[in-house]
């Protein structure tokens, strides 16, 4: 019940957040989305048995360790595009503002599009 | 010849005549119209086979068998009739073209002799098929020709281009549709079969619906109310295009496809009152129209959309007789509407003007193009003894009787009688109006009467005449030799009618009422025509304050801007407001699942520590703050404990591993964020109360959602069979003792390999990114107030720190290498032994006193790609021992006897090190400031900086050497 | 025969794995563009050539299977080609190649990492198609997704970031959500292989959580009501990316929803009905949307989203004819959008602007052009005898014979909506008034891309537009410069490289080729949906 409720929390934090402004926000919102399917993935390989899974002795009560593998995976990739998201928030025209756009659009000449930025250094 | 081969010499023509334009310009016209009259000539020869009866040839080859469509061609009377009309027409038109056309070397013409071949070739293929998919193909065929015809022609010509395509298009579309239906309902894509279905007559309802479709398609092809506008419209082609395509040939199109169907939708009541009603309201509206034109071409063009709609009426009506009149009204209009377009041409180049106010007696100046446009128009008109006279006779027969009650045989009649009227009208028009100086009355025209025609006017090119003469002549022989047209009208009749038919014109059916009726609207004409400047001065009032153009134009600007309303609603590059409906959504479905869903199994209940509720409690007090707050650090701060929180459930839940990993990789997150956070302002934008109610509100739900979801689906069932599989045979496997670094490392290890892609990628994104662009400038607190003081001396604060890190980091390196080691027997492994590593290198950045001493000076780049360069040699590895990624193991002999398991997953681990520790430095160098040279403030106020101007500079070399 | 069909099934991870390591390589060759960009044109031909072989070799309905580690069914990874994946791969890897082409003769391709990301992206392509484990898949989603934010945003028009933040935010809400799914659907039946899960979706839990996953594809798949960001984001980034991605993402999103709907749901009624619906007004509105746009890439990017409605119809209809329809549709969308996509780019990149009203006459100037546009867009519109048609007309045949004639009808109309945009474009961009200043926008441009600083915001527009006539005026030939058809020699001043029309000349040779051998691509569908319908052989092949 208790990882339920934590899993209800965290989503409605992180739901509530990613629809705010900021970059920040939305940023910190997936973070919280993040942990709750996380906490739902390794709830759903049971909670019953709680015991870590390592060979050895009894593994009658170990817990299902490939939920365990997938939210590894999950964390790390996690953690990869909250750093590039992070990037994005401070490369933009002022600050993170995500809905500053609209005017900047609206002015806005037809760009080149040749864009041979270099991304080597 | 065979059809197909027929088909495919009139492509012959095409390529021949394209080449041939290279060399001898428009003279390619005498080429192209050598090989359409051989072919015409050919079909005739093919023609007495299909003669008797309803009999024809049929050949079939090939092209998508998969959906039963193929090159299915048929020559019946109908097929043959119209075939015989496209090819030699089209043979004169060539041969007029290679005298109209300009001979100017710049122009060799090949687009246009392309396209008009090209179109020839389309008619011949859609009078040919036998396959009702392959009838739409050359249907729309036709419609791509002539648009491309009209848009090549001039700039004027785009708008009219464009409204034609769209117009016909639609009518395709119809086609298409009842093509669909009819292959669904009968099963067969055959036409000549579909058409003697049984469902014709069993379902009336589909019969309707096809009967609507396909007039719709008809109309819009042959340009009959209210669909006419496209014609007048597209008079912008040049000449030989409108004689060719607008007048003679492509608007046939739809007659034919009318006269096709006949035998199935023939007798309906909606097809009836469809073709007949719009037939006739066009005949009459364009004749009409016709009176009010000075511009000759247009006034054959309304003069072409009301001949037309007598066709379309005759189809309507449908008996035998009808359908074999209509036959031969769509033949004597052929020859004598292409005469008269043809004619326009020529007074068009020669006097300049196709204006009937500008013209002046010309008839002296031009006799044989007068002589041709005589016994054009008096054909047109319904003249003793031209063909059009004898077709005419008989459509009068046809209205007289059409069955049914006698006041609709009046109507019609009369409608017919009144069309023929203004035709003979305007065909006096055109004859005096273009050629004499009669103008009605003796009253001056004005302004335009001042116009004289020039003196130097003379007859045109014998040549060139001679082509429009030719089916003038044709309309005049034909119509006293009626009788050897019989045969083919008998053929056609039968085709179209699905019945043995025999046809018997006569030139002269004695004293009847057609005559009495024939003799009045001439006398009524002749009185139109001496009053002609009454009835100008009548017509010139608009019946509507709009013109079907208007209308078409009104349409295409209304989807326009629906289109642009429909566009407007997303058109924010805002991200919560594109968001919010997937939430809505799968709220829904996932609380929809916990009502629909009964419960799968029962919840197999171990009773829960008190820990839980506490971590519960913790995650309450960190989380909820943390949404409230307007601080950005301590929102920041207060989701770092919500993770900590997070990685305690994962200790909890007997992941060791997920929990270390979790509690480092929050470390990093935080600190990459502070490092971000410097560059932002310290509060969150201000939000509208309604909004953060509504985003409340589905958060919530949301919320409610996840929750409610997790008891319904989770903890109902036994651990997995795959996972107990992995607890059981993991070490037997692998070696390993870690389940969860084996599963990692050699049971998925294609998992962790995309892992480490995702996170070397990542770290070569942000370099790539901060690159490109400059990073916000850093909004460093004011510390003025602090001069001097303690606290702005960087260098002595992070003392303590440096010396913690400068005997730590090697012991930290050291920790991480043996976790790594480690990773498959205890908990540690790649990710975490990195992440640890990680660690250490963040500590020498907070140790560094300034961002310029701090960045860690290691080719990260590329270390990056050495992370994903190792993960996939090592699985490239694997195939020593049959498999991608399958862990290569031995064990390597230690001193004292013991043996350490060697596993290639060990390598594939290293891989995996690399990239982790590689982005850490990435991220804390490339965000730890230390390309603060790039940023600019926020303002575009101060642009090239120097450190820009030689980056503008050097990009620069680099696009000129692009060039 | 047989041993060459194992050593093909042992080489299936190698789709995935040769990209990445080549990728990886070229991170670390900085100085060597034109090795670079050869070494990343081999690799994708090689992909081409390995999913052609996959395409002949499973066209007999055979399966191939390889148990990534040769660990027991059930428990390893599977990779799995059938001839539905093997055609999506294929098609994907060329339209792949054609924009990558474009990349290069547009020098965009010379930036360091551009061809790593290119392969990385394909790399992660083949993984998604061929995995058959929801938990790779979503891994393998990600592997492309990265990359993809490098193209974005290195090759992202100047100061533009909302688009790119846009795509990435909306793509982390989409694989959250799959995540979630896949998660849920552990819980119930204790696996995520996707051959276990046959025929589960009949079990309402599981059903719930597949749903949930195919609702956070849509997402991706640009789906209405959540189809807006893709305008925004495809119409921020360079052109040609924006070709890349349209055959690779959104497509393989679609190749999701056809995959799982076949094993998981089997065509389950109900679902099949909520597909039908949802995909009916997303072609609806994309080709409305289209219409009111007026710049050629949003116009184009809505045509997509409405062609995506279009290729779901075929898996809502769920009958043999219905898949083939649709997936004939697919393939023949992924060219022509690439083909349309990259001639827009060609515009763009020359003239600078992409907006309907500044571009004019290029009917005149550019003949090429013009053909390879023309053909494309009445292609797209399904007019007769591109690839179009075919597949059109199949999907209308398909949806009257499967009962839905309102749907048929939908399909017809929406065709003429999309032909309206199409000539739309060809009005304004290709007849247009003359348009003296088509050669100034050229020079602008040219100014623009010296003058590159960071944000556009730092070019004052007035000033380069001054310039910009200036240059022209001093190299404008004596007898003016637009081409019209008074003087329709005029081949002067800027003119569209051929290199840059090249590769779309190719797809729209392939959509024409297609249409006339229309047989070849219904036969190709048709193994394609015989394969996805024959979810026994998938099962047997992977579980064994």
């Amino acid at each position: 019940m208790s990882l339920a409720l934590s899993i209800g929390l965290l989503a409605a934090a992180g739901v509530y957040l990613v629809l705010q402004r900021g970059m920040i926000r939305i940023i910190l919102g997936f973070v919280l989305l993040t942990h709750a399917v996380n906490l739902l993935i390794i709830a759903a390989g049971g909670v019953a048995r709680r015991k870590a899974p390592f060979f050895g002795g009894d593994t009658s009560q170990a817990a299902d360790p490939l939920p365990q593998a997938f939210v590894l995976t999950a964390i790390v990739i996690a953690f990869a595009i909250t750093v590039v998201l992070a990037t994005f928030a401070v490369v933009g025209r002022n600050d993170d503002d995500t809905e500053a756009g609209a005017e900047a659009e609206a002015g806005a000449a037809p760009r080149t599009p040749i864009a041979t930025a270099g991304d080597e250094s | 010849m065979s059809l197909i081969a027929i088909l495919a010499s009139t492509l012959a023509v095409v390529a021949v005549t394209m080449v041939a334009t290279r060399l001898i310009g428009r003279n390619a016209g005498w080429l192209a119209a050598a090989g359409l009259g051989a072919l015409a000539a050919i079909v005739a020869t093919r023609v007495p086979e299909v003669l008797v009866g309803s009999s024809a040839v049929r050949e079939v080859v090939p092209w998508i068998p998969s959906l039963d469509v193929a090159l299915r061609l048929r020559l019946d009377g109908l097929s043959a009739l119209f075939l015989i009309i496209v090819l030699s027409i089209g043979a004169l038109v060539m041969a007029y073209s290679a005298r109209y056309l300009s001979d100017r070397t710049v122009h060799r013409h090949t687009g246009y002799f392309a396209w008009m071949l090209l179109f020839a070739f389309a008619m011949t293929g859609l009078v040919l098929a036998d396959d009702l998919v392959l009838l739409f193909v050359f249907w729309e065929l036709t419609t791509l020709c002539s648009f491309f015809l009209i848009n090549r022609s001039g700039r004027r010509a785009s708008a009219p281009a464009v409204r034609t395509l769209l117009t016909t298009a639609f009518g395709g579309l119809m086609l298409l549709f009842a093509v669909v239906l009819i292959v669904v309902r009968t099963e067969t894509t055959v036409l000549s079969e579909a058409l003697i279905d049984p469902v014709w007559q069993s379902d009336a309802g589909f019969t309707a619906a096809i009967a609507v479709l396909v007039a719709l398609a008809a109309m819009t092809k042959s340009a009959q109310f209210p669909f006419h506008m496209w014609l007048p419209d597209a008079m912008v082609a040049p000449t030989p295009v409108s004689a060719y395509l607008h007048a003679a040939a492509m608007v046939k199109a739809g007659i034919y496809l009318l006269m096709v169907f006949s035998p199935a939708l023939g007798g309906t009541v909606v097809w009836q009152s469809i073709l007949v009603s719009t037939g006739l309201i066009t005949a009459l509206m364009g004749a009409v129209f016709a009176l009010r034109r000075f511009d000759l071409k247009e006034i054959m063009a309304y003069s072409t959309i009301s001949q037309l709609g007598l066709i379309v009426a005759l189809i309507g009506i449908g008996t035998p007789s009808a359908l074999a009149t209509a036959a031969l009204y769509t033949l004597a209009h052929a020859l004598f509407k292409a005469s008269l377009f043809m004619v326009v041409g020529i007074v068009d180049q020669q006097a300049g003007t196709r204006d009937i106010r500008l013209l002046r007696s010309l008839w002296r100046r031009m006799p044989v193009t007068f002589v041709t446009t005589l016994l054009a128009g008096l054909s047109m008109a319904g003249v003793f003894p031209l063909l059009g006279f004898i077709s005419k006779e008989y459509l009068l027969g046809q209205t007289l009787e059409p069955g049914g009650p006698v006041w609709l045989g009046v109507l019609l009649t009369a409608t017919v009688v009144l069309g023929a009227i203004a035709t003979f009208a305007y065909t006096g028009r055109i004859l005096l109006g273009g050629f004499t100086d009669y103008r009605g009355t003796e009253r001056a025209d004005g302004d335009l009467d001042t116009h004289r025609m020039p003196e130097t006017v003379r007859e045109a090119d014998p040549l060139f005449v001679a082509t429009a003469l030719a089916p003038a002549l044709a309309g005049l022989a034909l119509g006293p030799a009626i009788v050897v047209l019989h045969p083919l009208m008998s053929a056609a009749g039968s085709a179209a009618a699905g019945q043995p038919y025999t046809a018997s014109f006569a030139l002269f059916g004695g004293f009847t009422i057609e005559l009495a009726l024939s003799v009045t609207i001439i006398a009524l004409g002749l009185i139109a025509i001496s009053q002609r400047r009454r009835l100008d001065r009548l017509l010139e009032r608009r019946v509507l304050s709009f013109t079907a153009i208007d209308v078409v134009e009104r349409i295409r600007t209304g989807a326009n801007t629906l289109g642009a309303r429909i566009g407007d609603t997303t058109r924010t590059d805002a991200p919560a407001s594109h968001m919010a409906a997937p939430w809505i959504v799968v709220g829904a479905i996932a609380l929809a699942a916990v009502f629909i869903a009964p419960s799968a199994g029962t919840v197999i209940d171990a009773g829960e520590p008190w820990t839980d509720a506490l971590m519960l409690a913790l995650l309450v007090v960190t989380v909820v703050p943390a949404v409230v707050t307007r601080s950005r650090i301590t929102a920041l701060i207060l989701v770092g404990g919500a993770g900590f929180v997070v990685a305690l459930w994962f200790f909890a839940l007997g992941a060791i591993d997920v929990g270390l990993t979790q509690l480092l990789v929050e470390l990093l997150t935080v600190v990459a964020l502070v490092l971000i956070l410097r560059r932002l302002p310290a509060v969150f934008h201000a939000v509208a109360r309604n909004r953060q109610v509504l985003s409340a509100a589905i958060a919530l739900g949301v919320g409610a959602a996840a929750t409610a979801v997790t008891l319904a689906f989770t903890g109902r069932r036994d651990i997995s069979t795959v996972g107990q599989y992995f607890l059981d045979e993991a070490p037997a496997d692998t070696g390993g003792t870690n389940v969860v670094n084996t599963i990692l490392v050699d049971y998925r290890a294609l998992d962790t390999l995309g892992e480490l892609t995702v996170i070397a990628v990542a770290g070569i994104v942000i370099m790539g990114m901060l690159s490109a662009r400059p990073m916000l400038a850093e909004r460093t607190p004011d510390l003025s107030a602090w001069a001097g003081t303690a606290l702005v001396r960087t260098v002595d604060n992070t003392l303590p720190i440096r010396v913690v890190a400068r005997w730590s980091a090697p012991l930290i390196i050291l920790l991480s290498i043996y976790l790594l080691l480690r990773g498959h027997y205890e908990p540690g492994g790649g990710f975490i032994a990195a992440l640890v590593g990680g660690t250490g290198f963040a500590l020498a950045y907070l140790g560094a006193s300034t961002d310029r001493r701090a960045p860690v000076r290691w080719p990260y780049r590329g270390l990056l790609a050495a992370g994903v360069i190792v993960g996939v040699a090592s699985g490239v590895g694997g195939y020593l021992v049959g498999s991608f990624l399958r862990p290569v193991r031995f064990g390597i002999p230690l001193p004292g006897g013991s043996e350490y398991g060697f596993t290639s997953a060990l390598i594939f681990d290293l891989g995996v090190y690399f990239a982790v520790v590689a982005i850490i430095i990435a991220v804390i160098n490339e965000l730890g400031g230390v390309r603060e040279h790039h940023a600019r403030p926020p303002s575009p106020a101060s642009r090239g900086s120097s450190a820009d101007d030689s980056r503008t500079r050097d990009r620069d070399d680099r696009r000129e050497a692009v060039r | 025969m047989i041993d060459i069909i194992a050593l093909v099934e042992a080489l299936l991870p190698m789709f995935v794995g040769a990209p990445l390591l080549i990728g990886g390589v070229l991170l670390v060759l900085p100085r060597l563009a034109r090795l670079r960009q050869v070494l990343g044109m081999v690799s994708l031909l090689a992909v081409l050539a390995g999913a052609i072989v996959l395409v002949a070799l499973t066209s007999d309905g055979t399966v191939l299977v390889h148990q990534i580690g040769l660990w027991p069914g059930g428990v390893s990874i599977p990779f799995v080609a059938d001839s539905f994946s093997a055609l999506i791969l294929a098609v994907a890897a060329v339209v792949a190649t054609a924009s990558f082409q474009y990349l290069i003769a547009s020098g965009e391709a010379r930036s360091a990492s551009i061809a790593s990301f290119v392969l990385i992206l394909i790399g992660g392509v083949a993984g998604a198609l061929l995995t058959a484990d929801l938990f790779n898949l979503f891994v393998f989603i990600e592997v492309m997704l990265l990359p993809s934010y490098g193209l974005l945003v290195i090759l992202s028009r100047r100061g533009n970031m909302a688009g790119s933040r846009l795509y990435v935010i909306i793509n982390l809400l989409a694989s959250t959500l799959f995540l979630a799914g896949v998660g849920l659907i552990y819980a119930v039946q204790g696996t995520v292989n996707l051959a276990e899960l046959a025929g589960t979706g009949s079990d309402p839990a599981t059903a719930i959580a597949t749903a949930l996953c195919l609702a956070a594809i849509a997402v991706k798949a640009a789906v209405f009501p959540v189809h807006g960001w893709l305008a925004r984001a495809y119409s921020s980034t360079s052109p040609a990316v924006a070709a890349l991605f349209s055959a690779l993402h959104t497509k393989v999103a679609v190749y999701i929803v056809y995959r799982i709907s076949a094993v998981i749901f089997e065509g389950d009624g109900v679902w099949m009905t909520a597909i039908m619906v949802v995909a009916s007004l997303t072609l609806v509105v994309g080709a409305f949307a289209a219409l009111g746009e007026r710049e050629i890439r949003p116009l184009l990017v809505f045509q997509m989203i409405s062609g995506i409605g279009f290729i779901l119809i075929g898996i809502a209809l769920f009958t043999p004819l219905g898949l083939t329809a649709g997936i004939a549709y697919m393939v023949h969308h992924m060219i022509v959008m690439g083909a349309l996509l990259l001639v827009a780019s060609a515009i763009e990149q020359t003239y600078g602007s992409g907006r309907l009203d500044r571009v004019a006459g290029l009917r005149n100037r550019e003949p090429l052009l013009t053909a390879v546009f023309i053909i494309s867009a009445l292609s797209l519109a399904g007019l007769p005898p591109f690839s179009g048609f075919v597949a059109k007309y199949t999907l209308v045949l398909a949806s009257a014979d499967a009962g839905v004639v309102v749907v048929a009808g939908l399909l017809i109309i929406t065709s003429l909506v999309a032909l309206m945009s199409m000539m739309r474009v060809w009005a304004d961009m290709f007849n247009g008034k003359r348009h003296t200043d088509v050669e100034v926008l050229a020079a602008e441009s040219r100014i623009r891309s010296r003058r590159d600083l960071f944000d556009s915001d730092a070019i004052d527009a007035d000033e380069v537009a001054a310039e910009a006539a200036q240059a022209v005026e001093q190299h404008a030939p004596p007898r003016g410069i637009t081409a019209t058809e008074e003087d329709p020699h005029g081949h002067r001043g800027t003119r569209i490289p051929i290199r840059l029309i090249v590769p779309a000349l190719i797809l729209a040779a392939l959509s024409v080729a297609l249409g006339f051998g229309g047989e070849f691509l219904i036969q190709l569908a048709e193994q394609a949906s015989s394969a996805l319908l024959n979810t026994s052989a998938y099962v047997e092949a992977v579980i064994g």
